[in-house]
């Protein structure tokens, strides 16, 4: 062990480092993120039709909407391909205005027919169109600038022929009308965000662009109808995965310990399971209980049963429950059997012998010393096993098809991936979080009170 | 009433024999040391006493009563280890404690107990601690407090100050030595350190390959060992051996070493006659020469080899035929390597060994 | 000593002794059984789906099926899984992302363990505890955001992507578990090298390289099995590009139980394996953790 200062071990945890901070400590800030802010919650409304204008309202997603206006407005490139976009397309045009000036100037796409195009498409002939309808103005303006606001710098007659030099795409932005929470509020936003009903002047907020922070995607989780019997199922597998593994392993520490002739080979069997994924296990019991599945056939060979019987259907949750039970129990006791066995190694035959010596029987060497030095251990095992135990879900999905039975875990991966819903799936990772942390905090304390309570 | 009487004792394991047929019988309250290098049995016969072992045959009796095959908790003892063995979660106070409780001692007397072991080790100030931030003397202290606090008939030790520093082995030794004639114990204490072994025990019993060599009087092991073995192992240095020639020459019963004639101690020319013309070990300590800056009659010339000074004394390397032998001499003598120097033998401090069975032969 | 006559052990001695004989016996006798017992709990189910996952598909449907060690042997289920959509891409891509992750966390972990096991510096303490802390972190909770953060990225359904993941989740204990076993091999080793004229990295390439090796293996096969066997993650990171078990455990639902059998024996493989030349580091590996 070197004891020089230097910068050589700073410089050798630096990778661990920075990986540990880009995919744990940003997922983690990230995950709060998604569980309590609501990105799209309200539309930013603005004084003028344009982003670059002050915000003069917010209006939340999905409030309904007026329309009381429209103006076209230069997009950026990489808003292009957003969904409800709406785009018109302006031409700088040139051409002979009412009074024989040539102007040069913006008019609206839907005012120009194209003629002709140069060979990769871009137009670069055209004539005015003719307005149609009886008081329309026969005449059509030509814009300083790409909207109808601007100032009109010319007017063309139906027909003139243009010449257009350059186009541009405009996103159209509406002025709204609508409600915040009550209070009207008024203002431009850009036609991304809005969905306009048929009649053209009424419509609703989509989507919001600017965020606020919700418990709603909580409420959602709470509210969920799978969620109290996630809590339930969750709590219960616990109950009994816990103890019978804590036993299990013990007694499986106490074989390897006892060095019998075939230890290695035992050690490799009782290691087995260590290496084996949740879902492997889970198909595994499912081989079992299922309906002709091992468990039945052995039962109707036996004659304990005349036809099978079915461990998992939706009439048989107690059965799925031992099932779960014993998969998990055949899975991750190994674990906690390493942990258990690295910790007896740890205990020096002499201090055993001198109990032995000064009196203790069998039973008391376990009660007095071996029991209370194999603590550190035992606590390492519960608080991982605890928390891997949050986790536990390809084996709830291959045993009970993730409905019937189904936990905290298997209702995460749902909301993800069948409902699509990630803002509630972080928040049920963040519940998950939070319990875990809990339960190590609890075991920590009255680990803790107890080891207090002993020394006085 | 504790003596402990082990009658051939055996214990093997597997190939190998441990303690091979072993007698030994310890008065009540008396203590004695196993000495003898790693490997020797010494070890095991502890263990095989305290019960941590049992042995393949043999019997082991303590105050008259079998315990051959007993458990440890059933033998009345108590007993020191050499890594201590303190139970590391337990405070000091219920370190001491441990063996009165199991023992269902009532909880005043297990106090009184505790207290006096801790005040007789001087470490009143540690029974609140727990023993993981103490220090290896520290834990020892303890350990010993522990072993003495059952009060129990017999007390083992095992290599209890092996693993101190050399300067706290010195301190804890003169300590144990004190407190352990203040205590009623039969003690049986085990150590490959012979320094511990001759200052400590009323009786060293020497082992070598699984049999006890010599069992004595601390003095007498030095002084007379009774075999080849028990010479080498005790001394530093340990005791010379010199080959030499057993002849008569005009009637008269001469040892020859080289061409140096001497005459053996009156009472052993009879015991020497039956080795006329052969040729036996003679044994002699380092100090027991006397070493002459000029030569005499009754001397013999060697060349020095190495001088080491050592203080009080110096240590000088010679050669006589092929065996290397260190005397000791007062520092006044000047002598340097390749110097030669003429040493005398006395008659009565040379111990003569039978080649054959490496046995010490003395007079009856 | 010769004409004394042997001593005998007390008779009721002897026969405490004996009584404590036949329990060390007995006891030892119910060791094995138990030990067999458990044994045979965890084989029992192995040796089942193994027997499923070679036979035919009509006794895999057939009920009851007998006794264990009489199916009918055949590789037609295996052939027949192996043979489904998305199975050999998702063997491949298990197979991609588990090296990728285990040589990416590896040579991310093999200094930062190095560090931990031979130097003390301010703020090691905060770095193993920080380590302990995140290893016994939810997978869960992680995978969730990562999926939206890749897919904002663009870096989505990649195998690479869910490598980077599997290597932020294996990385705690492959970090500990190198620090172990570095912390094996005594830092006097090197600096006798040094002596003998080695640079330090001569030092550690001729003298603990090599004496790390084995070690380093164990933790990089651990690696590459909990990469192999990881579902959640994998199931939310990938949409085409799925992994084995994401796959198997996509079509669970709409699958013949001959699929589900010889899968669920398919994903078994790599433990049955491996399991056997790691089992010795085991106890190195997680000893660490309690400390």
């Amino acid at each position: 062990m070197q004891t020089k200062r230097n910068w050589v071990p700073y410089l050798l945890i630096l990778p661990t480092f920075i990986y540990l901070i880009l995919f744990f400590a940003y997922p983690m800030v990230r995950g709060l993120n998604l569980a309590f802010f609501d990105d799209e919650a309200n539309l930013a409304l603005h004084a003028e039709a344009s982003s670059d204008a002050a915000i003069a309202d917010l209006i939340p997603q999905s409030a309904s909407i007026e329309i009381l206006g429209r103006q076209g407005n230069l997009v950026a490139e990489e808003v292009l391909d957003e969904n409800n976009l709406l785009t018109e397309i302006w031409f700088t045009i040139e051409a002979p205005d009412v009074d024989g000036n040539t102007v040069t100037g913006w008019a609206s796409e839907s005012r120009i027919r194209v003629r002709e195009e140069a060979e990769d498409g871009t137009p670069i002939m055209g004539t005015v169109r003719r307005r149609l309808g009886s008081n329309a103005d026969p005449l059509t303006s030509v814009y300083a600038e790409p909207n109808e606001n601007s100032d009109v710098i010319g007017q063309l007659e139906a027909r003139t022929e243009v010449q257009i030099v350059e186009l541009a795409t405009l996103e159209v932005w509406f002025l709204l009308k609508g409600e915040n929470n009550g209070t009207p509020v008024e203002g431009w936003a850009p036609s991304r965000y809005i969905q306009i009903f048929d009649d053209e002047i009424t419509g609703r907020v989509d989507r919001g662009n600017s965020g606020e922070f919700t418990t709603k995607f909580v409420e959602k989780m709470v509210n969920d109808r799978f969620f109290w019997p996630a809590m339930r199922y969750t709590a219960i597998l616990l109950l009994l995965i816990i103890p019978t593994q804590f036993v299990l392993a013990i007694v499986m520490a106490l074989v390897i310990q006892a060095q019998l002739r075939f230890n290695s080979f035992i050690l490799y069997i009782f290691a087995i399971p260590l290496g084996v994924s949740d879902l492997a296990v889970g198909i595994l019991w499912f081989a079992i209980f299922t309906q002709n599945g091992l468990l039945n056939s052995f039962l109707q060979t036996v004659g304990f049963i005349e036809s099978p019987s079915s461990w998992l259907t939706a009439d048989s949750r107690n059965w799925i429950l031992v099932a779960i039970w014993l998969a998990e129990v055949w899975r991750a006791t190994s674990i906690v059997m390493v942990i258990v066995v690295s910790g007896l190694q740890a205990i020096s035959s002499e201090v055993l012998e001198a109990a032995e010596v000064f009196g203790a029987n069998m039973w008391q060497r376990l009660r007095y010393i071996i029991l209370p030095l194999l603590r550190p251990s035992l606590q390492v095992a519960l608080i991982l096993r605890t928390i891997l135990a949050f986790q536990v879900f390809a084996v709830v999905i291959a045993l009970s098809g993730g409905d019937v039975v189904t936990v905290l875990a298997n209702e995460t991966y749902r909301q993800y991936f069948d409902l699509r819903n990630s803002n509630v799936a972080a928040a049920y990772a963040l519940l998950i979080l939070v319990i875990s942390m809990f339960t190590a905090v609890i075991y920590l304390r009255a680990i803790r009170t107890q080891e207090e309570a002993s020394a006085t | 009433m504790a003596e402990i009487k082990v009658q051939n004792l055996v214990k093997t394991f597997g190939d190998f024999t441990a303690v091979d047929n072993v007698s030994l019988t310890i008065a009540d309250k008396e203590f004695v040391v196993l000495l003898g290098p790693s490997g020797c049995g010494k070890t095991t016969l502890l263990r095989a006493i305290a019960g941590l072992g049992m042995p393949d045959s043999g019997v082991i009796t303590i105050g008259g009563r079998d315990v051959t095959y007993l458990p440890p908790r059933d033998r009345k003892i108590s007993m020191v280890f050499q890594s201590y063995a303190i139970f590391p979660h337990m405070k000091v106070y219920d370190n001491i404690a441990f063996g009165l409780k199991m023992n269902g001692v009532d909880i005043k007397e297990t106090d009184r107990r505790v207290r006096e072991a801790a005040e007789l080790l001087h470490i009143e100030n540690l029974l609140d601690r727990f023993p993981n931030k103490m220090s290896g003397g520290q834990r020892q202290r303890v350990a010993v407090a522990r072993g003495i606090a059952m009060q129990s008939d017999v007390l083992l030790m095992d290599e209890p100050l092996s693993n101190l520093d050399a300067l706290l082995r010195l301190e804890m030794r003169a300590e144990l030595k004190r407190l352990l004639s203040g205590i009623d114990a039969t003690t049986i204490y085990v150590t490959h350190d012979q320094i511990e072994a001759l200052s400590m025990g009323d009786r060293i019993a020497v082992m070598q390959d699984g049999v006890i060599k010599q069992c004595d009087a601390p003095t007498t092991v030095y002084d007379m060992p009774e075999n080849y073995f028990v010479g080498s192992f005790i001394g530093n240095p340990p005791m010379n051996f010199v080959e030499a020639q057993i002849i008569k020459q005009d009637g008269a019963l001469l040892a020859k070493v080289g061409d140096f004639l001497m005459s053996p101690h009156q009472v052993m020319v009879p015991l020497l006659q039956k080795y006329e013309g052969e040729s036996m070990i003679m044994g002699i300590r380092a100090e027991n020469m006397e070493t002459l800056d000029r030569p005499a009659d009754d001397a013999l010339k060697v060349k020095v080899l190495v001088v080491e000074p050592l203080g009080a004394q110096n240590l000088l390397t010679i050669r006589i035929g092929d065996d290397t032998v260190k005397v000791s001499t007062h520092p006044d003598l000047k002598v340097a390597a390749d110097d030669h120097v003429w040493l005398r033998f006395p008659a009565d401090k040379i111990r003569w060994i039978d080649r054959g069975t490496k046995q010490v032969i003395y007079p009856q | 000593m010769s004409s004394e006559t042997i001593p005998q052990v007390a008779p009721e001695v002897l026969a405490v002794h004996e009584q404590m004989k036949r329990r060390q016996r007995i006891r030892r006798g119910l060791t094995y059984v138990l030990a067999s017992l458990i044994c045979l709990w965890i084989t029992v189910p192995i040796f089942f789906i193994f027997s499923m996952a070679f036979t035919t598909q009509e006794t895999v449907r057939s009920y009851p099926k007998g006794f264990l060690p009489f199916i009918p042997f055949s590789t037609e289920t295996m052939t027949f899984f192996l043979n489904s959509d998305g199975i050999f891409e998702g063997v491949i891509n298990s197979i991609t992302v588990a090296v990728i992750t285990l040589v990416l966390s590896t040579i991310i972990a093999a200094p930062a363990g190095y560090a931990i096991s031979r130097y003390i510096f301010p703020g090691r303490n905060f770095f193993r505890l920080s380590i302990l802390a995140v290893r016994a972190f939810p997978i869960v909770v992680l995978s969730i955001p990562m999926a939206v953060m890749f897919i904002q990225l663009g870096f989505f359904d990649s195998v690479y992507s869910l490598s980077l993941m599997h290597t932020a989740l294996t990385l705690p204990t492959t970090v500990l578990v190198i620090a172990s076993v570095f912390a094996s091999i005594p830092y006097e080793l090197e600096e006798a090298a040094q002596v003998f004229g080695c640079t330090p990295f001569q030092a550690f390439r001729t003298v603990v390289l090599p004496l790390v090796m084995p070690g380093i293996a164990a933790s990089a096969i651990f690696t590459f099995v909990m990469s192999w066997n990881e579902v959640f993650a994998a199931s939310i990171l990938t949409i085409q590009n799925r992994t084995l078990p994401a796959q198997v455990l996509f079509a669970l639902g709409n699958s013949s139980e001959a699929y589900q059998f010889a899968g669920g024996f398919f994903l078994l493989i790599p433990s049955l394996i491996f399991m056997f030349f790691i089992r010795k580091y085991l106890f190195n590996m997680w000893g660490q953790v309690s400390k």
